[in-house]
């Protein structure tokens, strides 16, 4: 079975404006007005909250099971839940079987009526202006990339919680194995990436280089395949230390040379696989066992470097960044660097939030991703030499910068003043973007 | 079985460009270049060649020593022949990945253009630099004239690429002295170079190809398991590769006299050994003034003689031990110094060489051409008169500075 896309609504934000229900009444019945049409119920909850009354188009579907004329049935290639009036003896056992309000008797029409997503396209997402309803689509990066091969080995040692390795599935998943992969000292080779005596960690050529030159060698390999006339893509997975700190030389060189390589630094601000020490990647404040919180020291004193910036300054062909809880986002900027660095340098900046190291729990990582990108503790963009920079996630309604900071255990020991630090800098990283929008 | 000899164009040239011509007719796939002193103009001719045309292959202008080997290396492991040059300074930085090649087994040839190591600050010839990595697992091989340049660094592939050495080769030639001095060299044709070196095979052992896909140095060693013993495998196998080396790199310069008519000693040159009582050990291009010092001393009737080291690792142990067993003392003339024992490093391994053997002689250590000093013929004299005291038994407690007093 594949995934599929859906509808989705968060009582938390709704407004209660009923626009929705408007927007379906009009698709379904040609009349705004006809509210009685709306398969979309949004109700008072009291407190003024509300609710909603739709079709979870369940996988296993009680109205489904209910239905004795087979008038209802999960269609396997949409997931909706499918109502064939020809078939509908009208018995409303349906209605009975759903919690959700989802399935209606509708008097005027003379039969039930139930959500079928607008074939793909809902009317009531478009008008809804909180932002309550919204439709999920990235089933299709399931059901696409799913049935690709998992080139890294089953079993790798990665810490719970640890995006890392879901994202360096879905990577692979998507270049394939015309790659040659190098995988700098770190957490991606310290998971078993490249493997253990002798014993090798993924189905495709994969290597350590040096901490150092992690861009210089795959530049030399490139080169050399672009001489012999193959078109292999040259891969790096790494990390933020040896992208921002000792490998900062041989990454800038390349993009500077303009090296056909795509490069992925997974930020997970420090060296976490050998002991969360910090690195110049390392954010203000933070917790790390090179810069530990007493008396004299609290925290790292200095801001992070922001890598992204930096190459954007490169001008290299392409630069992004991405967050594993945006993977549409992620995935488009995927395929654009992939396809960029067949002609240029291609920089993708994957934030990494590290259950471990940054001291929050592992059940909450993509939480913490999905936190990260709302404060604005990170921007989600992309930059092309002929577009500029462009932003990809709405930057102008930030949620409070504490509700980050307060999930993650390494600012824990933060005073105001360290917090408002923060929150200038960030302020003031968003102005210097912006002015690289065209 | 009798060769041909094809003899070649005879142009002048330095030691820089003799390089550098020596490099284009061995093909490389892949040349990654960052200038420093006194290596600059080397990087500058193949550079030129690379740009018109003359020589096909893929020039890289890298940000710097440690990502032109870095490249390198990528591009070896992709099956491309590969060159670089550095010195001093640069050798430094290029450490890293330097130490890393001869592990990874990936041959090729890097010409050291000698250089006196920081500080104090200086940008002239000495071995100090070379010194320094004598123990990485690289073979090093010193020059004494332009034309053992441009022949060396053609035969460092052959020696390189051979399937039982597979490891990279430093062709050494002296910063200043050689670099830029300009003298008659014989360029060989290209078919004959051609013939000399075969077909290359530069990744048939580990590869970074998708057509063959495997890890490349996955990790190893540490105690239990499989690691032990397979770390010591590979160690095993490059240290046996090192020595197997001497008798690879003696097939080479024979192979290579047979086809071009020079005959350059592939380990060591004994030089006027017949009758003679002392002998100096030389390396590089002091060797050229120690034998003019030493026809001179031989017309006078003293009975002298000079030993070349031209393979200098791996250490030519028999070779050496042949040309001492010949004389009642040596002095050994260093370029470089071995701080820990307060005296050259040549001089160390030659007295390993007489401890392995079992020879026993009077030892000198002499320090001298130090950040581009000359030694001369005087220096070389007085060093032979040392060696003669030591033979009556005056024995110096430590190293003499040849170029102290100058």
């Amino acid at each position: 079975m594949g995934a599929f896309n859906s509808l989705t609504y968060n009582s938390n934000i709704c407004i209660g404006c009923g626009e929705c229900m408007m927007a379906c009444a009009k698709a379904k019945s040609g009349d705004a007005d006809r509210f009685d049409q709306s398969r979309i119920k949004i109700v008072p909850a009291g407190d003024n909250k509300f609710e909603a009354a739709l079709c979870r188009q369940c996988g296993d579907a009680n109205c489904v099971v209910n239905c004795p004329a087979g008038a209802l049935t999960k269609n396997a290639a949409s997931g909706v839940v499918d109502w064939n009036a020809d078939l509908c003896v009208t018995c409303l056992l349906c209605t009975v079987g759903c919690a959700y309000g989802g399935i209606t008797f509708e008097s005027s029409v003379g039969h039930v009526a139930k959500c079928d997503t607008c074939g793909g396209d809902p009317a009531c997402v478009k008008v809804c202006k909180s932002g309550a309803l919204g439709y999920v689509t990235t089933a299709s990066i399931y059901n696409d990339y799913g049935k690709q091969e998992d080139l890294f080995a089953p079993g790798l040692a990665a810490c719970q919680g640890c995006n890392s390795e879901l994202m360096i599935r879905h990577v692979l998943r998507r270049v394939g194995r015309n790659v040659v992969v190098a995988a700098p000292p770190g957490c991606i080779p310290g998971m078993g990436t490249v493997g253990y005596n002798g014993k090798a960690g993924a189905k495709v050529p994969i290597f350590h280089p040096l901490l150092t030159n992690t861009a210089s060698m795959l530049a030399g390999l490139k080169r050399t395949y672009e001489r012999q006339g193959r078109d292999v893509t040259a891969l790096a997975l790494a990390g933020d230390g040896g992208a921002s700190d000792v490998g900062f030389q041989s990454l800038s060189g390349a993009a500077e040379r303009g090296e056909h390589i795509l490069f992925l630094c997974f930020d997970n601000e420090g060296y976490m696989n050998t002991g969360m020490q910090a690195s110049s990647a390392t954010s203000f404040g933070s917790w790390t066992s090179t810069t530990p919180v007493g008396d004299k020291l609290q925290g790292k004193r200095t801001d992070a470097k922001n890598l992204p910036m930096v190459m954007m300054m490169h001008n290299a062909a392409y630069v992004a960044t991405a967050s594993s809880v945006f993977m549409e986002d992620f995935y488009r900027k995927l395929d654009k660097a992939l396809a960029a660095s067949k002609q240029g340098f291609a920089y993708l900046h994957l934030y990494a939030p590290c259950p471990s190291g940054w001291r929050f729990p592992a059940s909450l990582t993509i939480d913490v991703c999905r936190l990260m990108v709302e404060s604005n503790f990170v921007t989600l963009w992309e930059y092309t030499p002929e577009t500029g920079l462009v932003f990809t996630r709405p930057t102008d309604k930030p949620k409070p910068l504490e509700s980050y900071l307060k999930a993650i255990g390494k600012y824990r020991h933060l005073a105001q003043e360290q917090v408002d630090r923060i929150k200038k800098l960030l302020e003031d990283r968003l102005v210097l973007l912006k002015r690289f929008v065209r | 079985m009798t060769a041909m000899t094809k003899p070649g164009k005879v142009v002048v040239l330095d030691g820089n460009e003799a390089a550098a011509k020596g490099v284009a007719l061995a093909r490389p796939d892949v040349v990654a270049v960052y200038p420093i002193t006194p290596q600059s103009s080397l990087v500058e001719h193949l550079s030129s060649l690379i740009a018109s045309g003359e020589l096909d292959a893929e020039l890289m202008n890298v940000e710097g020593e440690h990502s032109v080997l870095s490249a390198l290396q990528g591009a070896a492991l992709a099956g491309a022949r590969t060159y670089t040059a550095t010195s001093g300074p640069g050798l430094a930085f290029m450490f890293e990945p330097y130490i890393r090649q001869p592990g990874l087994r990936l041959p090729m040839v890097a010409s050291l253009v000698t250089r006196d190591t920081l500080t104090p600050q200086c940008v002239w010839g000495g071995h100090q630099d070379a010194m320094l990595v004598r123990e990485c697992g690289w073979i090093h091989m010193y020059c004494e004239t332009v034309q053992e340049i441009l022949d060396s660094v053609i035969m460092g592939y052959k020696v390189a690429e051979h399937p039982e050495i597979m490891l990279p080769v430093n062709v050494n030639h002296d910063g200043n002295y050689l670099s830029f001095g300009v003298t008659r060299c014989e360029i060989p044709e290209q078919g004959l170079v051609d013939d000399f070196l075969g077909p290359k095979n530069i990744n048939w052992h580990a590869a970074l190809d998708p057509e063959r896909p495997m890890s490349v140095d996955p990790l190893t060693g540490n105690a239990g398991g499989a690691g032990p013993s397979m770390f010591v495998r590979y160690r095993k196998g490059q240290t046996e590769a090192m020595a197997h080396a001497l008798d690879i790199i003696a097939e080479v310069h024979a192979d290579w006299a047979k086809r071009t008519g020079r005959h350059h000693a592939p380990l060591v040159e004994e030089y006027r050994l017949e009758g003679a009582e002392v002998a100096l050990i030389t390396l590089g291009s002091m060797t050229g003034a120690a034998k003019d010092c030493c026809d001179a001393l031989r017309a006078g009737g003293r009975k002298v003689g000079v030993i070349k080291v031209k393979t200098y690792r791996p250490f030519p142990v028999a070779a050496m031990a042949r040309a001492l067993s010949q004389v009642k003392a040596v002095g050994v003339m260093d370029r470089s110094v071995s701080y820990g024992w307060n005296s050259g490093p040549m001089h160390q391994d030659t007295l390993t060489v007489l401890g392995k053997t079992g020879l026993r002689m009077p030892c000198l250590s002499f320090i001298g051409g130090l950040a581009g000093a000359d030694i001369t013929e005087a220096h070389f004299e007085r060093a032979y008169d040392a060696v003669f005291k030591a033979v009556s038994g005056d024995m110096p407690p430590g190293p003499l500075w040849v170029n102290e007093k100058d």
